[in-house]
């Protein structure tokens, strides 16, 4: 590891740190309309039995935050909230609270191809979800939470688009059963307040940046980030990909994975998750919200994308549940260069 | 005694040649204590570091022994331990307060932990009083008081131009001692001085009584409910000052192997499984429950005091904002059960 490998800060991402966005009036009323919506659509869900729960957002233990909501009791839709503070991709959860029936889930463009995502990998049937569509303008970092040890963390904080939503290509959701925006919430209307959602020629801007690096510049950046990995899981068990019963990592008796902290496992770990994501990855960016030690994680997982699209003309991931994923397939004519 | 704001880059440059001294300082990515000198520019305005300094005494990954056969063919056994001298300087009291736990964890009720006890036994503490919490720390509502720590061989007070310098142990008074030339005797306060000795956390909680409640609710509903939305990841584990889980493995190589101890997490359901498969804590919710259970109720028992010292730590990076400041309101407006299954835990779940 040298000193002068290139930063791993996400904030050196240029999308990013320019994309301070302010709440306006517009979006208070349409987060209100919508959150009015929610729960009385959920109340009615639940009353007439349709399903056993609704999965959404409530308020956290701070004024701009939300945490997670399952709500089983008609009574209590009242918990339920949509504003800016949405940070949380909620599609993995229904993996297991469908194990008491039908579930109702709010989805944005990242939790329908999530949901896609698990109907394709067989994790999941359509008509164990009810989809609740919601419109979504991207969503920003709680000011309370997010880097509460700065002395300076200031409210203008609260302008801060979450990375995940900088990069995000379809943030109206992809697939639903209702939807409970206003023809008025589409990316045209809202793109003005809100960064607009990524432009196809800037979307791999930087993943161009690190592969324009020397061999040995390009190793040192994933070195160091390799290195400041606490391997605590958080981007593994977020990930609407890993659904494996038992992942590589646990299988203790097999030993695949080493208990150490150090580079070499460090490295296996995340370059082994990569490759079993790779073809199949919705980019909801989850992955690398999660992680507590703030690693790019989503430089190579776009990557992987980008060869897949440019490479071989394959459609991002998870925008429907019949595509095979490309390594699912084998086809004769396929560039000899990938192997 | 203090230490003005000007010299403690040449008083901490000098006690660097001597000692490893370690620095709160704000990394690429996260801040964390870092190697003083080598470019690390200390951050003493940062409220806490993003990761505690627990690694200090308790590394992530910990070398115990070498085993293997020699050139010669002969069987060897390693185990050559020893540490360097360190300071940790500008640690806050809710990590001091950390440090007294993981103390009493490794080095009392008759077992000590040697590799442990080397590198405590090496360690100078300086403390540095907090004058303005983070929007998450509650250190106040655990029993603590920002201002203090009275563990830490020496605590420092932001008196504006300077630091006010006072010893609370031998070590640190030997310390002080030997680098006197860089304090000066004054007293005195200019207008720049930070309150430390009623600060006051905006975030608080309640525990009167939680621990007792807790002794009853074992099989309480309000469990399934954080259960639901919780990742059983490692983050609150591993950025938690005071959790001190760990696994102890080997790995081997040619003729040489290695036993090391590494930190592992109760979230993680290969924790608590057992080499015949058979695993205790199996589902999730037994998991969450330990986390919480261990550090509000358990420890109490076993130690007198409370595992959650506070700090925030795992409130700023749960990727689901489960919270334990809400879980501690929850448990104290939480019913009982008319009849409680009082002193009835589980099966498995040790007080450790
Ligand atoms: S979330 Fe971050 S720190 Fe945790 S295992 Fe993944 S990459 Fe490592
Ligand atoms: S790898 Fe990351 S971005 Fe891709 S689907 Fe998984 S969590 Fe989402
Ligand atoms: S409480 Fe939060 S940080 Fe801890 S295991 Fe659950 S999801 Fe991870
Ligand atoms: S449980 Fe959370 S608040 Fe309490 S000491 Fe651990 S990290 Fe800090």
């Amino acid at each position: 590891m040298t000193d002068t490998a290139p930063s791993i800060t996400r904030e050196q991402t240029a999308r990013v740190q320019t994309a301070r966005v302010q709440t306006t009036r517009v979006h208070t009323a349409l987060f209100a309309e919508v959150t009015q919506k929610l729960r009385l659509r959920a109340k009615e869900l639940l009353e007439s039995g349709e399903v056993v729960s609704v999965i959404g957002w409530e308020a956290g233990r701070f004024e701009n935050q939300t945490t997670p909501a399952f709500i089983t009791d008609a009574n209590k839709v009242d918990r339920l909230i949509f504003n800016e503070y949405c940070a949380n991709t909620l599609g993995k959860y229904v993996l297991s609270e469908k194990l008491d029936g039908k579930v109702a889930v709010c989805v944005r463009g990242c939790e329908s191809r999530g949901i896609n995502r698990m109907i394709s990998d067989n994790q999941l049937k359509r008509s164990e979800v009810y989809l609740l569509g919601l419109p979504c303008p991207g969503m920003v970092e709680s000011p309370e939470v997010s880097h509460a040890s700065e002395p300076s963390h200031a409210p203008e904080a609260s302008s801060k688009l979450l990375s995940k939503c900088a990069f995000c290509t379809h943030r109206q959701p992809v697939v639903f059963d209702e939807y409970l925006g206003t023809c008025e919430a589409t990316d045209e209307t809202l793109g003005g307040l809100i960064p607009k959602p990524i432009d196809p020629s800037e979307r791999f801007s930087d993943v161009e940046e690190l592969e324009a690096l020397s061999l040995d510049e390009r190793n040192a950046y994933f070195e160091k980030l390799y290195n400041n990995c606490i391997r605590c899981y958080a981007c593994r068990e977020v990930c609407p990909c890993c659904t494996c019963r038992e992942c590589f990592v646990d299988q203790a008796r097999a030993g695949w994975q080493g208990k150490q902290n150090n580079l070499e496992e460090n490295r296996f770990y995340n370059l082994t998750r990569v490759f079993h994501i790779g073809d199949r990855c919705v980019e909801c960016g989850e992955c690398e919200r999660v992680c507590p030690m703030e690693l790019p994680l989503m430089k190579i997982n776009r990557k992987m994308v980008k060869d897949l699209t440019t490479l071989f003309s394959v459609p991002e991931a998870g925008l429907d549940s019949e595509t095979i994923s490309p390594l699912n397939t084998y086809d004769v004519a396929d560039l000899e260069e990938y192997l | 005694m203090q230490l003005s704001k000007e010299r403690v880059d040449a008083f901490l440059a000098e006690l660097n040649q001597a000692v490893r001294v370690y620095v709160p300082a704000r990394g690429e990515a996260v801040s964390s204590f870092a190697r003083y000198g080598q470019g690390t520019e200390p951050a003493f305005d940062l409220v806490n570091t993003d990761m505690p300094p627990k690694d200090m005494l308790f590394p992530q990954t910990e070398k115990m022994y070498r085993y293997g056969l020699d050139d010669e063919g002969k069987p060897f056994v390693d185990a050559t331990f020893d540490a360097d001298e360190v300071v940790l300087f500008g640690v806050r009291p809710c990590d001091m307060r950390s440090i007294e736990c993981m103390d009493d964890v490794f080095l009392t009720r008759g077992f000590i932990d040697e590799y442990y006890e080397t590198r405590r036994q090496k360690l100078t503490t300086f403390a540095l009083a907090c004058t303005a919490p983070a929007p998450t720390c509650f250190c106040d509502s655990m029993g603590l008081n920002a201002g203090q720590a009275p563990a830490a061989d020496v605590l420092l007070k932001d008196v504006g131009a300077a630091w006010q310098l006072a010893a609370q142990s031998e070590k640190g008074a030997a310390l002080l001692g030997k680098y006197k030339g860089f304090f000066d005797e004054s007293d005195v306060q200019d207008a720049g001085a930070k309150n430390s000795d009623s600060v006051s956390c905006t975030l608080k909680v309640d525990m009167d009584g939680v621990k007792e409640k807790l002794d009853q609710m074992f099989d309480h509903p309000l469990w399934e409910d954080i259960t639901k939305k919780c990742l059983t990841c490692g983050t609150c584990t591993y950025v938690c000052p005071t959790c001190y889980c760990f696994d102890i493995s080997q790995s081997n190589r040619m003729k040489i192997g290695e036993r090391y101890r590494c930190w592992d997490s109760c979230m993680f359901s290969v924790y608590s499984e057992m080499a015949g498969g058979h695993n205790p804590r199996a589902d999730k919710l037994s998991r969450v429950r330990q986390r919480f259970m261990h550090k509000l109720c358990f420890f109490e028992d076993r130690y007198g005091k409370s595992l959650c010292v506070g700090c925030g730590r795992c409130i700023q990076k749960c990727p689901v904002a489960l919270d334990i400041s809400c879980l501690i309101d929850d448990i104290g407006a939480a019913e009982l059960a008319p009849v409680a299954l009082a002193g009835e835990k589980g099966a498995g779940d040790g007080k450790h």
